[in-house]
């Protein structure tokens, strides 16, 4: 038999957890509020049916707000899984209860995992476990995802549910939530949609509950006569006359008491109320008025003097000896053991490892800063991140967790692209994924490190740090004007749940570091690679595919010189100038390697004196901060591109997008190069 | 018969105006309440204001006076009263221009015991059940334990404790009243917890002022001023 169990709690709960061991799968986990951007799937392990498990992203209600909660609920109204495992948070039940609520009311079979039982033990409370099940109906299995315990008997029971209801019998029966008064408008409109049921593919109690609540979405979506619905909003008139209130409370309100009723009867909380918990008194610090903000910029401090400093260089020239040394030594002997021709070992040795090797070494460096980046998220700190920078992204018109997929930004524009799902008002997304790309990601870093040693060598990270600080600003001046003009309007509320500190597990650190950076790994393997031998081609041989002498007849060194008046404002009108912004779209550390294969120095890193010795006949100071100032801002690469169109989910904000950083980034070189010409630099 | 805010005769008035007022107009000025209660301008936005804390009424600077759902809501009610001893008033005998006048003082003043006894009284006289006066439910009860107030403060609050959250001190504690406003952020706040009745914990201020750090079902919850000054809660005393 084949069965879908899907995954379905509160964000935080622990879900993801508990989805990689149930697959085995190396699925990532935040301790931030919506780390499943995307519905997942894997398969169970050490179950010999097949059963497929969906990891949907977390919600607190089957009233969706954000985008991810969207995915979230279509997914659970219209696939219909066999059986939904309603992940809870055992030391936060009462919240967590609400959406089991409700998705009791879908009609579809329901088990309860009750995870962070560890948590629950510690802190030395009781729960009645088979009270629990009994008083919601529901079989609940205790589990701790993070350790693997209770994952099988949640996997045996959830089957026996799946197959009980395969043979139609089915344990999705409706709670008792609501009181007669209630009750009587519910199975009111439940019987006036009975003669409509033909189109309504939803469980019809939950589409009465829906209707009644007035959830917009589910009335666009199921097209009911006019003439009903008018009936249904006199009915919510009605009860709301007679409880005194908007229907949406007293549904909410019911639905709390309900839960207040079974939760006071079965569990038992040893800490009071107002006592402090560890999580608390860390709080006490990490947010106090005077501490927060210097502590959180020492934070950004350390990360970025980790990865950028002595330890990421360090790594960098680590891998530039083992692969334009150790690996190119040991290649370029077999081929000319080989007897290779001498276009294929050009090929090889200039072209693909060349363009390789100028990307593989950021590979560790980047790891690094996923890894901090993963700590923070998973400890619980980032949420806290939002909290105090929430402010200051409000001037911005932004909300705090815009913060988020910037900070990410400035590893890779990927992951932090993908990150805006959790903003739940769709201009907000839009401004934010438009602004993140200003924020320098690792793959500009060899730019920067190229031009800044060639031509900065004695202020080398305080020009590098200006750039840096430029993206920053000028991603705020984008955003009080892009508010102002196309995307007018308030900034969505602010609205978060601080999780408690966790100390993150080496293994959960690791998985979700590795889970980001092999899309960056994947990139080198793939795009880098094709970029590198399109270059190496392009610039070997001319439009009668003969190989040429000099680069500058080549099919590139045309197409270079056809675009490059476009650079001459700027400073940088020379072709090779030209080709490297060009092939800079194809992944940003392209414009180093074209840069390199350009000047004709075959394998190049930003440490080669050689290249600096060349670029410096080309450059001046001023028009190499000019370059890297374009460099910055100008359309992402061809994968971030790619991510934007996704996430914007239309062609014309996605070449607005692009456009609107292209033009920026050339204007600001402009000023640059003008303005710094007028001043005689 | 008790409200969620035990208003002073002032404010309770002030609602029943701006009820009548509703009824008739179209858009209502802070001036026509003035004009209709006959006194100074001033005095009519000052004591406005109150019910705007309250959530009783919505106004944007210098914009007409709404109603809101509480407001219209507990400004019926207190017309109910008034409708209800206007009757008994003339059943006893009294001549209707007097009755009037007494049932615009008593409506404030009488206890709800005696309230019901008169309701229960008029009704058994006409033999009509008058549900206005027996339906009761927990949007009017939720304050029902706070105690009425003597009437000397005569701007209307009288000591009820209910305050909008953003003006809660850190650290402290009061119990959800109503959370005003309509669409997705009352819906979300509702999902996040905020139940009438439940309790929330002021935990903390972002360093620079906004958002804040709220405690509520046993999690922390945050979010700005902005959305702190929708959500009613009365003050719990230590």
């Amino acid at each position: 038999m084949s069965f879908r169990f899907a995954l379905v709690g509160n964000p935080n709960s622990g879900k993801t957890s508990l989805f990689n061991e149930i697959t085995g799968n190396t699925q990532y986990v935040g301790n931030w509020p919506g780390v499943t951007v995307e519905k997942k799937e894997g398969r169970a392990k050490k179950i010999k049916d097949d059963v497929k498990i969906i990891d949907l992203p977390g919600i607190y209600s089957l009233s969706p707000y954000t985008l991810e909660e969207i995915i979230a609920r279509d997914y659970l109204v219209d696939e219909k899984p066999d059986v939904v495992i309603n992940i809870i948070d055992a030391t936060n039940i009462e919240r967590n209860l609400y959406l089991t609520t409700q998705l009791v009311e879908l009609g579809l079979p329901v088990v309860i995992a009750l995870n962070m039982m560890d948590e629950v033990e510690a802190a030395e409370d009781k729960i009645d476990i088979d009270a629990l099940a009994k008083s919601l109906g529901i079989p609940i299995i205790p589990t701790i995802a993070t350790k693997g315990r209770g994952v099988n008997e949640l996997m045996q029971k959830s089957l026996q549910i799946a197959q009980t209801a395969a043979v139609g019998s089915t344990t999705g029966k409706s709670l008792d939530i609501f009181n007669k008064g209630i009750g009587k408008y519910i199975s009111e409109t439940e019987s006036a949609l009975a003669a409509h049921l033909q189109d309504i593919p939803f469980n019809p109690r939950w589409v009465a509950l829906k209707l009644l609540e007035g959830d917009l979405k589910i009335i666009d979506r199921l097209n009911l006569p006019g003439k009903l619905l008018q009936e249904i909003g006199q009915r919510r008139d009605m009860l709301e006359e007679e409880y005194g209130s908007d229907a949406e409370t007293i549904i909410a309100d019911t639905r709390y008491d309900f839960i207040s009723g079974i939760v006071k009867k079965t569990i038992e909380r040893k800490r009071s109320q107002g006592a402090l918990s560890t999580s608390d008194k860390i709080d006490k610090v990490v947010t106090n008025r005077l501490l927060a903000i210097p502590l959180f910029l020492a934070v950004m401090f350390v990360v970025f003097k980790i990865t950028f400093g002595a330890l990421g260089s360090f790594t960098i020239d680590w891998v530039d000896v083992l692969i334009n040394e150790t690996i190119a030594g040991t290649i370029s002997g077999w081929l000319e053991a080989a007897g290779a021709t001498e276009w294929l070992y050009a090929l090889i040795i200039d072209g693909i490892l060349a363009g390789l090797s100028s990307i593989l070494v950021f590979v560790p460096q980047i790891m690094i800063l996923f890894l901090f980046l993963a700590f923070l998220e998973d400890s619980g700190y980032m949420a806290r991140a939002a909290f105090i920078m929430d402010r200051l992204f409000k001037r911005l018109g932004l909300s705090g967790k815009s913060f988020i997929p910037m900070l990410m930004g400035f590893g890779c524009s990927v992951p932090a692209i993908m990150a805006t799902r959790t903003l739940e008002n769709e201009k907000d997304r839009r401004l934010t994924i438009i602004l993140t790309p200003f924020m320098s990601c690792g793959a500009k870093l060899p730019i920067y490190a190229l031009f800044a040693g060639a031509f900065f060598a004695n202020n080398q990270s305080l020009v590098v740090f200006s750039v840096y600080l430029l993206g920053i600003v000028i991603a705020i001046l984008s955003g009080i004007i892009l508010r102002k003009t196309v995307l007018k309007g308030e900034p969505a509320p602010f609205l978060m749940e601080l999780p408690p500190y966790r100390i993150p597990t080496g293994k959960g650190l690791l998985i979700h570091m590795w889970d980001r950076g092999k899309a960056f790994i994947k990139k080198a393997g793939t795009v880098i690679f094709a970029a590198a031998v399109f270059i190496w081609f392009f610039q070997t041989f001319d439009f009668s595919l003969k190989m040429v002498e000099d680069p500058a007849n080549s099919i590139l060194g045309v197409i270079g010189r056809g675009i490059a008046p476009i650079f001459s404002p700027l400073g940088f009108g020379d072709w090779k100038s030209a080709v490297a912004i060009f092939t800079g779209l194809l992944a940003k550390e392209a414009v180093v390697t074209t840069m390199g294969i350009l000047h004709g120095l075959g394998e190049v890193t930003e440490s080669s004196t050689s290249l600096i010795g060349a670029m410096q006949t080309y450059f001046t100071p001023l028009k190499a901060y000019a370059f890297m100032a374009f460099t910055l801002l100008y359309m992402p690469c061809i994968a971030a591109f790619g991510v934007i169109k996704r996430e914007m989910n239309s062609w014309k904000w996605t070449w607005f997008a692009v456009g609107f950083q292209t033009a920026v980034a050339w204007l600001v070189a402009f000023v640059i190069y003008q303005v710094g010409s007028l001043l005689g630099f | 018969m008790t409200n969620t805010f035990d208003l002073s005769s002032a404010l309770e008035d002030y609602l029943e105006v701006i009820l009548e007022l509703d009824e008739k107009k179209e858009e209502i000025r802070v001036t026509d309440i003035a004009k209709r209660l006959n006194i100074a301008k001033s005095t009519a936005t000052i004591t406005v204001n109150k019910l705007k804390k309250l959530g009783l009424v919505i106004q944007e600077s210098y914009g007409p006076v709404e109603l809101t759902r509480a407001g219209k809501e507990y400004a019926e009610e207190v017309r109910g009263r008034h409708l209800l001893l206007h009757k008994f008033l003339i059943e006893l005998g009294v001549d209707y221009k007097t009755a009037e006048k007494d049932a615009c003082l008593m409506e404030h003043i009488l206890s709800p015991v005696t309230m019901k006894r008169i309701a229960e009284f008029v009704n058994q006289e006409n033999g009509i059940e008058q549900e206005h006066t027996t339906k009761t439910h927990r949007y009017r009860d939720a304050g029902s334990g706070i105690t009425i107030g003597t009437a000397d403060d005569e701007m209307g609050l009288r000591s009820t404790g209910v305050k909008s959250l953003n003006e809660l001190r850190v650290g402290e504690k009061g119990n959800i009243i109503r959370i005003a406003g309509k669409g997705a952020i009352h819906r979300r706040i509702l999902d996040m917890g905020a139940a009438t009745g439940s309790e929330v914990v002021v935990k903390g201020i972002a360093p620079l002022g906004d958002p804040i750090e709220v405690t509520l079902k046993g999690y922390n919850l945050s979010f700005r001023k902005e959305e702190a000054k929708q959500i009613f809660v009365e003050v719990c005393r230590k």
